[in-house]
């Protein structure tokens, strides 16, 4: 499961947490995938590609769930009024 | 949890040899995924009257409950150049966790791995597993249920209403199994240690010898035991 808390503003990404039960190796690479997100437009497609980029570029593995998964989460929120 | 850290940094400088080590948690406690937050899973009130621990894992996955009756934990930490373990992390939850599978089964548990990183029996749970891999070291751990109490294991987790709650004991009850809950006879620590040792060996063809842990894991294990306690790290999702 991943929850999303996220606040934004003019359509675009202000802050966001990234919980769940998933798996990321390494694993402090969420920190940097919440960095990368901010300033983003809440976008589904713009989200999952950047999140995608980020986990090839840093040679990372993500287990239990994909980037599209994420950012549907992220939209959700968004939707939810965040 | 700062044993396992300080055992997996010793592998890393060729300190210790490659290391499986079993453990119980005392006081009880409940583990949550490196990446859940702390107060959205637990009920910590729940815990501090239970006098169980709370503590974030530096593994993925969710929360799970450590009855210090209940269950036993084993961690294994490989060198990653070590050929049993493959480079792919879900192709190595199945070749690690056939150690406890092989183990499971020669307590007359017909025990099978289901991907992405359980261990069932009759298509109930038994076992979960976690793994990370930092500084070129392979770390899986993971939990095996000798009795099994949903209704202890909700009460210390958070859950969206009292009538969820009932529906996820229920269902708890459906999914998991233990030991003695398959076996109608309970296991002690001792045997099951014993018969997991030897999975190991099986299943990964290599003879285990019982050691202890060295001056430098036990310095930098109680190092990292304020780290593991601080709030910085338990609360840091």
């Amino acid at each position: 499961m991943i929850k999303v808390a996220l606040t934004q503003s003019d359509g675009k990404i202000e802050w966001l947490r990234i919980t769940g039960d998933f798996f990321l190796h390494p694993e402090d690479l969420i920190e940097e995938m919440e960095r990368v997100l901010i300033g983003l437009p809440v976008e589904e497609g713009e989200i999952s590609d950047s999140i995608e980029k980020l986990v090839g570029k840093r040679n990372g593995t993500l287990v239990g769930v994909a980037p599209a998964d994420i950012a549907r989460c992220i939209m959700m929120a968004g939707d939810l009024g965040g | 949890m700062a044993l396992d850290e300080a055992i997996a940094t010793a592998r890393s400088k060729g300190k210790v040899p490659d290391t499986i080590r079993f453990f119980r948690w005392k006081p009880s406690a409940v583990s949550i995924g490196y990446f859940q937050g702390m107060e959205e899973e637990i009920d910590m009130a729940a815990c501090r009257s239970m006098g169980v621990d709370y503590i974030r894992r530096i593994t993925g996955g969710g929360a799970v409950y450590h009855d210090y009756d209940g269950e036993l934990t084993y961690s294994i930490l490989v060198d990653e150049a070590n050929n049993l373990v493959p480079k792919d992390v879900l192709r190595s939850y199945d070749v690690l966790c056939s150690g406890l599978v092989i183990g499971l089964s020669l307590l007359g548990i017909p025990a099978e791995f289901k991907p992405i990183n359980d261990i069932v029996v009759v298509g109930r749970k038994i076992s979960g597993n976690a793994q990370t891999r930092r500084m070129g070291v392979v770390h899986q751990h993971g939990t095996i249920l000798r009795e099994v109490d949903p209704d202890v294991m909700y009460t210390l987790l958070k859950v969206p209403s009292e009538k969820i709650r009932d529906k996820l004991i229920k269902s708890a009850k459906e999914r998991v199994t233990s030991i003695s809950g398959y076996l109608g006879r309970e296991v002690g620590f001792g045997e099951l240690k014993a018969a997991l040792k030897d999975g190991f060996e099986r299943a990964l063809n290599v003879r285990l010898v019982e050691g202890k842990t060295v001056e430098y894991e036990e310095e930098l294990a109680n190092q990292l035991r304020v780290k593991y306690a601080s709030r910085e790290w338990n609360f840091k999702r």
